[in-house]
């Protein structure tokens, strides 16, 4: 999992307003930089990646609340918290292939396998279809409007 | 799970002092809800719990450098909270899938009770309980 980047002049005595606007740059700029390659499944690290800074993006962004105008937040919030479902639903698919995966390597009955090998073929069918419903999240104009509404976001606490 | 809502929180007050706030709103929140947690089957606990062990983690990734050691001691036993919690959720998650795959069932359920026992020593150790407490003095000084 990618580590949170430190935040240039962090200062626990700063006004709280200037704190939001710094930190807020810094995670929203690792989840741009995480949405590279993003949807390739053979990658699934990406996803990983990239939701844990769009977490990160929203736990700054709630814990700054107070900071920022109440309309610029909410549409900023929802359309954050949106690109991280697409995200989520692609990740658990994801994960639940390599758990499958790596059972049937180690832990399978002979009995079970043709089963759970079918399940595996389901998670795939799934993982495609998560991976299509993330597509309009991740196209580079919606990102483009996200880091604009970012941006004024920052500018607003500041 | 709706986070608590953090009172009196001012833009124009140094971070420091807010943050306090917020941190010992959601350390407040882990608190209240491990004993239910600590039940073995309560599946909704586990998960309440580990949606406030992360949320703590994330505010004390971000803030916790105002806090000293404490905060980092703090934030690394929410996030293996939250690690183990997150794997109890996934097996609770797979188990319905598993239903008449013998083999699959018996290792998840397997697994969770391991799991669970791993949460359960976790939230029971000294270390813990210390962590919690130091971070407490901090928040309060």
């Amino acid at each position: 999992m990618a580590r949170p980047r430190k935040v240039p002049g962090f200062d626990c005595d700063e006004p709280f307003g200037e704190a939001a606007a710094r930190v807020i740059a810094v995670r929203a700029a690792e989840v741009f930089k995480h949405s590279a390659g993003v949807l390739d499944t053979t990658e699934i690290h990406r996803v990983h990646d990239m939701r844990v800074a769009t977490r990160r993006l929203r736990a700054a962004m709630e814990l700054f609340e107070p900071c920022f105008p109440s309309k610029l937040y909410g549409k900023a919030r929802r359309e954050v918290k949106a690109l991280a479902d697409a995200l989520g639903g692609r990740r658990d698919r994801d994960v639940e292939i390599e758990f499958l995966e790596q059972f049937i390597e180690e832990g399978v009955d002979l009995d079970d396998l043709e089963r759970v090998a079918q399940l595996v073929v389901q998670r795939r069918v799934e993982q495609l279809q998560a991976n299509d419903d993330l597509v309009p999240f991740v196209a580079e104009e919606r990102l483009a409007k996200l880091r604009l509404r970012l941006d004024k976001l920052v500018e607003a606490a500041r | 799970m709706k986070a608590r809502r953090v009172k009196k929180l001012d833009p124009e007050k140094p971070l420091k002092e807010n943050a306090a706030r917020i941190v010992r709103t959601r350390l407040d929140e882990v608190l209240a809800l491990a004993e239910p947690a600590l039940e073995p089957t309560a599946a909704g606990a586990q998960h309440d719990l580990r949606i406030a062990c992360k949320r703590l983690r994330y505010v004390l990734e971000l803030v916790g450098g105002c806090f000293g050691r404490e905060a980092e001691a703090a934030r690394d036993a929410a996030r293996e909270l939250q690690t183990v919690l997150g794997e109890i959720h996934d097996c609770d998650e797979m188990l319905p899938r598993a239903e008449g795959i013998a083999s699959l069932d018996t290792f998840l359920r397997t697994r969770r009770e391991l799991l669970f026992r791993r949460f359960s020593d976790l939230w029971r150790a000294d270390e813990t309980a210390a962590t919690w407490d130091a971070i407490e003095r901090i928040l309060d000084n």
